[in-house]
């Protein structure tokens, strides 16, 4: 068994091998290129201490590992999608050789050309939704009862409050629902993500909304005209646009 | 649009490049899936992923901790 393996970024098509020249690999290798049917598969060469299932499975929980790994898997990716179109490919994602890589994009050959087509000239582009922290307001006391004493009094103070975020909650979901209608009509494809734990996104307000878009890249005007109309819609909450990236959330193979 | 800064520094991306926690959910939970022959189990990668968004979340915490006065 050899100790090094390829580490396989992206696939592409009808690239140079100068495109890659001046991006940097994981571990300081070099990028290449292996040609197979009109397919260009971006590999280089790591360590399989690193790299192997045991490696793997320790580094994956290192995050500086992990963020160096996926940032320079990223700058490879978005070095390929400047050529033209890119199917980006799952982080660590390894061959023992060269042949392995070929056995790999014969055995995905339509599929993967599918994918090419499908995201060729095409941006994926993120829409977040936040809501704002539902304010927790003190008791409207003018509606409330006489003669119920003071536990009572409590109870329908608690039941209001929940009434009310409920309401709050379920507006904010339905308008979160028209921001990703309104946006899907103005994209080639759309997907929704999970949302983000407020303490990984970074922001305040509760995410209602996390949705990727593919987008011509000749609409691009066009999506964030209509991001902004919809933001001005929803006052009451917060879109955040990012982009354009490559077509991550679009890359995935169709069933055979 | 851009993110606003609300004491905790935003991962979005100031100029171009993705923010850390988009990344990985990207390119756990995207791209293209080809079984390579170092094979991570797909139980075993939500694992990671759990487990780095706890790490992530750790990690903002001390940023949070050094840079908010």
């Amino acid at each position: 068994m050899s100790d090094t393996g390829r580490y396989l970024y992206a696939i592409g098509r009808g690239m140079d091998d100068t495109d890659l020249s001046s991006v940097p690999a994981i571990d300081d290798g070099r990028l290449e290129l292996v040609r197979h049917r009109g397919l260009d598969a971006v590999v280089s060469t790591v360590s399989l201490d690193e790299f192997g299932e045991e490696g793997l499975k320790q580094n994956l929980e290192n995050l500086d590992w992990l963020e160096n790994v996926a940032r320079r898997h990223d700058d490879v990716v978005h070095a390929v999608a400047s050529t033209g179109a890119v199917a980006p490919l799952r982080l660590a994602t390894i061959c023992l050789d060269d042949d392995g890589v070929r056995a790999r994009l014969d055995e995905w050959y339509f599929a993967l050309e599918q994918v090419l087509d499908r995201v060729q000239g095409r941006m994926e582009w993120s829409v977040k939704a936040f809501s704002a922290p539902v304010a927790e307001r003190g008791p409207d006391l003018s509606s409330l009862s006489d003669g119920g004493g003071v536990g009572a009094a409590y109870l329908q103070r608690r039941r209001l409050a929940t009434e009310e975020r409920q309401h709050a909650e379920s507006a904010a979901v339905a308008c979160a629902e028209e921001v990703y209608e309104q946006l899907a009509t103005a994209s080639v494809a759309s997907r929704r993500l999970r949302p983000q734990d407020p303490r990984l996104s970074g922001h305040e307000g509760t995410m209602i909304l996390n949705a990727a878009f593919l987008v011509d890249v000749d609409e691009t005007a066009g999506f964030q005209a209509m991001v902004q109309r919809l933001q001005s819609l929803y006052a009451g909450m917060e879109l955040v646009a990012t982009g354009p990236w490559p077509p991550y959330s679009f890359a995935m193979l169709e069933q055979r | 649009m851009t993110a606003h800064a609300h004491g905790v520094s935003t991962l979005e991306s100031p100029a171009g490049q993705m923010a850390l926690v988009d990344l990985i959910d990207r390119l756990l939970g995207g791209g293209v899936v080809l079984a390579g022959d170092i094979v991570i189990s797909l139980a075993g990668v939500d694992l990671v992923q759990i487990r780095l968004h706890a790490l992530i979340a750790s990690v903002r915490a001390d940023m949070a901790g050094v840079i908010t006065p």
